[in-house]
């Protein structure tokens, strides 16, 4: 009789060891994709890795999904298929969430989940859809003007008081291709910007022209009304006057870093990356036509698993990564910016801002950073602009009639 | 060539041989550029005038691209899905091609017309539906995802479709007078009558098999089947690229694009010769 209880005890004993690891709950293995390569890559992976090493029962499986566009492609397929990752840093991230119903993010930012009161506005506003939150700050930056300083001397040129205005840009810049060009190469340019789209915007806005407005939930696209066509005309005196070549952006820095542009408009995150320029390097705040301001651009995290532990899971690792402190290393490693007003009492960007003073440029100018609204055909806004810049540069079309077309168009698409 | 032009040229050997030169200058101009900026630095690759000797010779940039990425892991995938690809390809091209010249079959013409048409849809437009395929074959992160839905290509077949239409009807009437049927035709008097126009078949599929971006980055999320063309681009910054970098990592990748042109060079000048004279 003994010997049988034993027995049978031993056996549920056993059973009972055998079951427990079945019980347990299954490690959550968190598909992430990242659109950011190089440092920016090498800095996201390292802080992700860093939450996966402090979390047990949650495992990372970090995947480069290339870049803005190619990510846009691969989301878009494993969104129809199933298949999608389950946080993603990527650009426009709202369409992939607000855009197709998914509100959540919204309701976690209304939680108070990811310190919503610590993040400057305009970063909440670069992540709408419809006026509901779909995503989280992360990789944000926007354009400052850089100039180099070997010119500036050569042309006579005192910076200790920059340029306010575009017309004071116009003169100044009109001055060093004059008596700056050090080189003496033939296509010298005065002024140049490698993302034409993006600092057209900022100055249409500057202008009071906000690029499309939101009217009964509807989008409209406004930037061919009057302010934005002064707008578009002082672009083509640019032009016209050999300060700033037409239709040669893609080259823009390349020519810059070769010393052969006085100024040139590019992403704040070229601070931490242009370190070893041949020439004196120094940056001001974006020039206005009357009110301050610079849009907004970069990549976002989103949350796209819809099973519900993973989603937790996800939350936590996207309150991690955006966290003050996070997020700050981040952009001091990678050039973006701080996402967070706190992060201007660290003193690890104070002490970059003191080791760099253009450090300071592209935080100051996050008091007056905005973004319109995210909505589904603004790639092909961006595309449109692209060519009416095109069109207006070459003198293809007048700037009116060229913003014209591409508000018709662009028209056009969102209707079908 | 009319007579007074070429005794013009005989006159003057060294007009041709300049020009020839010049020429070949050119082509060699890229290659020799990117060889040299492999062992620049970042400062020789922005500098103006260009600079172009190195300041320094130093192996950093290729060490560097080791330090970035898996970048022999990624080789093997390329040259994995690269060979696997590129066999079937030409194997299905030159099967399709010989019955659709060679054999009489309903509607042989109508789907010639489709294979053609099929050329004029950009790949962007059969992205998603092909993925959505694949992803429901469970082929997400596979070398089978990545090689299977690309093995049929309407050029391939069409190129070779037009060397077999040149092949003598005699020749294939006399073996089917020694008793060979069409498998026999194929690999007795097809395909050895045709050996230059598959060696050029095989170099066009496998550098664009090599060069293929798109559909892996698409298809694998995983590291571990990832090809060379991705991690190419991963060495890409947002700005200021390490051209210098990318350039190491170039000069290592056009290494089996040589050695397959070297193997199928002399049946592609053949080729080229024999579609000259005919």
């Amino acid at each position: 009789m003994k010997k049988s209880l034993s027995l049978i005890l031993s056996l549920i004993l056993l059973l009972s060891l055998v079951s427990l690891p079945a019980l347990a709950e299954e490690e959550i293995k968190l598909q992430v994709w990242y659109a950011v390569s190089g440092t920016s890559g090498e800095t996201f992976t390292e802080l992700a890795n860093r939450w996966d090493a402090a979390n047990d029962g949650v495992s990372l499986e970090l995947s480069y999904s290339g870049n803005s566009g190619d990510t846009a492609t691969k989301v878009s397929a494993a969104l129809l298929s199933g298949t999608e990752p389950d946080v993603a840093l990527m650009y426009a991230g709202p369409l992939y969430t607000g855009a197709r119903g998914d509100l959540r993010m919204d309701e976690w930012y209304q939680a108070g989940d990811f310190d919503a009161e610590d993040v400057y506005e305009g970063m909440w506003e670069y992540c709408k859809f419809a006026g509901k939150v779909g995503a989280v700050p992360f990789g944000i930056s926007t354009q400052v003007l850089y100039y180099n300083k070997d010119i500036m001397e050569a042309a006579g040129i005192d910076m200790s008081t920059p340029p306010a205005t575009w017309e004071e840009l116009y003169e100044v810049a009109k001055q060093a291709v004059e008596k700056g060009n050090i080189n003496n190469v033939p296509d010298f340019a005065g002024f140049e910007v490698s993302d034409p789209v993006w600092l057209i915007k900022s100055m249409f806005m500057q202008n009071g022209n906000p690029v499309v407005e939101v009217h009964d939930g509807e989008v409209v696209p406004v930037f061919n009304n009057e302010k934005a066509v002064e707008v578009a005309n002082f672009w083509k005196k640019m032009v016209d006057d050999k300060l700033m070549p037409a239709g040669e952006h893609n080259n823009a820095e390349k020519k810059f870093l070769a010393g052969n542009s006085a100024f040139i408009a590019a992403s704040s995150n070229r601070i931490s990356r242009w370190t070893t320029t041949e020439f004196g390097l120094g940056a001001i705040e974006m020039p206005t036509f009357g009110e301050k301001s610079v849009a907004l651009g970069g990549n976002v995290l989103v949350v796209l698993t819809q099973d519900e532990r993973r989603a937790a899971a996800a939350k936590e690792l996207v309150a991690y990564l955006a966290s003050a402190e996070n997020q700050a290393e981040f952009a001091l490693k990678t050039g973006y910016l701080p996402t967070h007003k706190s992060a201007l009492e660290m003193d690890s960007i104070k002490e970059a801002i003191s080791q760099n003073p253009m450090y300071n440029v592209a935080f100051s100018q996050l008091a007056y950073a905005w973004a319109y609204t995210h909505f589904d055909e603004m790639g092909t806004m961006d595309m449109l602009l692209w060519t009416a810049v095109n069109q207006i540069e070459k003198g293809a079309k007048t700037p009116q009639a060229a913003l014209d077309y591409a508000v018709e168009e662009l028209i056009m698409e969102m209707e079908d | 060539m009319t007579s007074v032009r070429k005794s013009q040229l005989n006159r003057r050997p060294w007009l041709s041989t300049i020009l020839l030169y010049l020429g070949v200058a050119m082509m060699l101009f890229p290659f020799v550029w990117m060889i040299l900026s492999s062992f620049k630095t970042k400062a020789d690759v922005y500098a103006y005038p260009p600079r172009w000797i190195p300041s320094t010779w130093s192996w950093d940039n290729y060490q560097k691209v080791f330090d970035t990425i898996p970048f022999l892991r990624y080789y093997w995938n390329s040259i994995f899905t690269s060979v696997v690809q590129t066999f079937l390809q030409v194997a299905l091209s030159i099967t399709a091609g010989y019955a659709l010249t060679r054999i009489e079959f309903p509607g042989s013409g109508l789907y010639r017309r489709l294979m053609q048409s099929s050329m004029f849809v950009p790949a962007v437009v059969t992205m998603i539906p092909l993925y959505l395929t694949v992803a429901s074959l469970r082929l997400i992160d596979t070398y089978a995802g990545i090689i299977l839905p690309q093995i049929e290509t309407a050029f391939l077949t069409m190129l070779l479709m037009s060397f077999f239409a040149s092949i003598p009807d005699d020749l294939v009437d006399s073996a089917n007078i020694d008793g060979c049927g069409y498998y026999r035709v194929l690999t007795n008097v097809i395909v050895p009558n045709s050996s230059g126009a598959i060696a050029t078949a095989t170099l066009f599929a496998f550098l664009g098999n090599w060069k293929s971006y798109t559909w892996p980055l698409i298809i694998t999320n995983n590291t571990y089947y990832r090809t060379l063309p991705i991690g190419m681009k991963y060495l890409v910054q947002e700005s200021s690229s390490e051209y210098q970098v990318m350039m190491a990592a170039s000069v290592m990748a056009i290494l089996p694009i040589l050695i397959t042109f070297m193997f199928t060079e002399k049946q592609l000048v053949r080729s080229v010769t024999l579609t000259g004279m005919k």
